[in-house]
């Protein structure tokens, strides 16, 4: 076995697959990408070069900007919202012990189980102010009003609790799986010296939790950037373009308006902003690692 | 020998299932659900060998790829467009014919990838500047004889959207009416009558709200249907729209008043209450259900929804109840009542580079014979075709058939393609989001009217 692990044969043909995936299926697609981006193209005919036009125009377009403000939105919105409310029920999962917790961790882990197209027509239902749950329960309690739950003021923030709402059950699940690696002589030891459960959570838990947090939120901004689908299902970025998203703004461009070569610079510069972003936290996360 | 034994075993799995990975992608790609369906209903009639080769050209086996925007095969148009090709098949034992069928958006995407790497033999096309320019200026599309079309009834300027320098390159399939539908059994139960004036409509639409219904469901998610209001308006205002839509494309400028006016009263009305809350969100299906559930008053929607009357999910009390009526005229407007918003949009063509060009070209005009799209089409209540049909009235059709009739045989005028649909893809995108923004306020005419003037650029 060891001889034929060092056959040059062997090792190639067992690499292959995967350089060839990369290199056709990621490599020249990016590469494409960016010599797309440099052109008018429309999808069909001849791909004229237009030089830093594409990007010229993608740095004034204020849709792309509300794109990438919408991210950031987000990702706020996961760190700030979603995670802590997380971090905080994995916790009392863990403390719930026996059949409930098992129960409740389902219950919670269900919304990702859900396809994203049932998850947002849901929401679609149940935004909808003639016949929707929120309108209906909010008539329940006398008020008379419809409220449009997707105004250009307020659907960003709509648009935002869904998404906040639907990755939730990961976020809790790793976590919960976070908190259970951590050994419980600590908390022993920790109730003998007649720690509360607060500070126990604060000095013991999370200070454990350190790397899990790391990945965890490293995932949730990327997720963040990415997002698409819940939204291309909800409300396609409208009305208007408040809540445009870049990935759902570049698919548009592309696809809709044809510009194949301002979608490819949309999707360059997107490809450049979460690299950016990665790095940044690897770097932020890479410091506070010794302390 | 063990060991080389080892690495060739290695090697062949490994190809092998190399091999096997493209393979079963392939295959997944060229079955969609509905395509599927399809194939299975157009089996290869016939088991020619060979040899057929040797015989005459008329049997000589020929596969035509068709690709629609239908994929449902089992109802409307998607139904009566199977129905002509196994009419078809069954007459041409010699030719198979392949279809593939993808829902509008996914259709126009997969257009443009074929049109790089081959299209099919016959394509389904939009006879409108924003899906057609592209098109004819990447020369995908193959010309077809307007001599030999001249028996087949086509109403007069419907080809018009099809022709680039005066050459013709498809053949439309439908007339297509924008029209409020409207619940007549409610409108006589609440005494409402159908306005003759737009003021007449707004002041309807504070009467239907006083009365907790919605006047007027709108599909505002899309962006399109209200763009076909906004052509509505033009037409009440100013009595034409496509010679004024055309220059301000060209030019790049709709500084022209009508556009400012008729964007105004259109948010206006938006913003008065006409719509239901949050139409700006919602999508077709929706809309549809407020009106189909009795939930709102009116529809604003076109012609093809006429089958709204034969569709068995909608409660009998609605559906038979279901009338239509066209846009009030505006007051001071020079457009009279029978000046309508109405185009003739989707149709077929033949690929340029098809290898059975002469075949298609066949199979295209006998879906054009009269008797075959137009007819099945009006017996099967999917709306009019943009061929004479007024030979296939049975006094059997639905109280809004007859009103469509009468609607386009009364016209005036045509307003032709609708304002989104005019000028670039670009054009089209950029309207059919801004104007959301427009009809609720967020921005003003003058801004909407700069930023679609922008995007012509």
């Amino acid at each position: 076995m060891q001889k034929l692990y060092s056959n040059k044969l062997v090792i190639f043909s067992l690499v292959l697959p995967g350089l060839l995936v990369f290199l056709f299926a990621i490599l020249a697609p990016i590469c494409l990408s960016v010599y797309y981006g440099f052109t008018s193209y429309s999808g069909m005919g001849q791909a004229e070069w237009i030089g830093w036009e594409n990007y010229k125009t993608l740095l004034r377009d204020a849709n792309f900007g509300r794109s990438l403000t919408n991210s950031l939105l987000l990702a706020i919105g996961f760190i700030f919202i979603q995670h802590p409310i997380a971090i905080i029920v994995a916790a009392v999962l863990d403390k719930l012990q026996g059949k409930a917790e098992g129960v409740f961790r389902c219950i919670y882990f269900i919304p990702n189980v859900i396809s994203v197209a049932v998850i947002a027509y849901l929401w679609k239902f149940i935004y909808n102010p003639d016949f929707g749950l929120l309108n209906n329960a909010l008539r329940a309690l006398g008020y008379q009003g419809k409220i449009n739950w997707f105004s250009n003021d307020t659907a960003i923030w709509s648009v935002l609790v869904v998404l906040i709402w639907h990755g939730f059950g990961w976020g809790m699940l790793i976590y919960y799986t976070g908190i259970k690696n951590i050994d419980p002589v600590l908390y022993e030891a920790a109730s003998i010296d007649g720690a509360d459960q607060v500070s126990t959570f604060l000095r013991i838990t999370l200070p454990l939790m350190k790397p899990v947090i790391q990945v965890n939120v490293t995932m949730a901004i990327i997720s963040a950037l990415k997002q698409m689908e819940t939204v291309y299902l909800l409300t396609n970025g409208g009305p208007g373009n408040s809540t445009q998203f870049a990935a759902n703004y570049l698919y548009q461009q592309a696809f809709k308006a044809f510009r194949y070569g301002y979608g490819n610079a949309i999707g360059v510069v997107f490809i450049i902003i979460c690299l950016l972003v990665t790095v940044f936290l690897n770097k932020i996360f890479a410091d506070r690692q010794p302390a | 020998m063990k060991r080389k034994l080892l690495v060739t075993l290695l090697t062949t799995a490994m190809t092998i299932s190399m091999l096997a990975g493209c393979g079963s992608t392939a295959s997944t790609e060229a079955t969609t659900p509905a395509a599927d369906t399809a194939a299975e209903e157009t089996a290869a009639p016939a088991e020619e060998t060979a040899d057929a080769a040797d015989s005459t050209a008329s049997t000589d086996p020929v596969t035509l790829k068709v690709f629609s925007n239908l994929p449902d095969r089992k109802n409307g148009q998607g139904l009566i467009e199977q129905m002509v090709i196994d009419e078809y098949l069954a007459a041409n034992p010699n030719v198979t014919i392949e279809v593939e069928a993808l829902d509008e958006e996914a259709y126009k995407t997969k257009f443009k990838a074929y049109a790089m790497d081959g299209m099919p033999d016959v394509v389904s096309i939009w006879g409108q500047p924003s899906f057609l320019d592209d098109v004819l200026n990447a020369g995908v599309l193959a010309e077809l004889n307007e001599a030999d079309y001249a028996d087949y009834g086509f109403v007069s300027g419907s080809l018009d959207g099809f022709k680039k320098d005066g050459k013709l390159y498809g053949l439309p399939r439908n007339t297509d009416i924008m029209a409020f539908y409207y619940n007549q059994k409610m409108f006589e139960d609440n005494g409402w009558k159908v306005p003759a004036t737009y003021d007449e409509l707004l002041a309807l639409a504070d009467d239907i709200n006083a009365a907790g219904i919605v006047p007027v469901a709108m599909d505002g998610g899309d962006g399109w249907p209200m763009a076909i209001y906004l052509t509505d308006l033009i037409v009440k205002i100013n009595g034409t729209h496509g010679d004024i839509v055309s220059e301000a494309i060209a030019n790049a400028d709709f500084a022209n008043p009508v556009f400012k006016q008729a964007t105004e009263l259109f948010a206006q009305s938006a913003q008065a209450g006409l719509f239901q809350t949050g139409y700006d969100s919602q999508d077709y299906a929706t809309a549809m259900n407020l009106f189909t559930n009795g939930q709102a008053a009116m529809f604003y929607m076109g012609s093809w929804e006429s089958s709204m009357a034969l569709n068995q999910d909608i409660s009998e009390d609605i559906r038979t109840n279901i009338r239509a009526f066209t846009m009030p005229v505006v007051d001071g407007g020079k457009g009279k009542a029978t000046d309508i918003a109405a185009w003739n949009g989707g149709g077929y063509a033949v690929s340029a580079s098809s290898e059975v060009k002469e075949e298609a070209i066949k199979f295209l005009n006998y879906l054009y014979q009269p008797d075959k799209l137009s007819k099945y089409g009006w017996e099967n209540g999917v709306g009019m075709s943009a061929q004479d049909q007024t030979a296939y009235m049975s006094g059997s059709e639905t109280e809004l058939q007859k009103q469509f009739m009468d609607i386009l045989n009364n016209a005036t005028s045509v307003s032709g393609t609708p304002i989104n649909d005019c000028g670039p893809s670009v054009f089209k995108t950029v309207m059919e989001s801004e104007i959301q923004n427009a009809s609720n306020g967020t921005t003003s005419a003058e801004d909407f009217l700069t930023s679609i003037g922008n995007a012509c650029k």
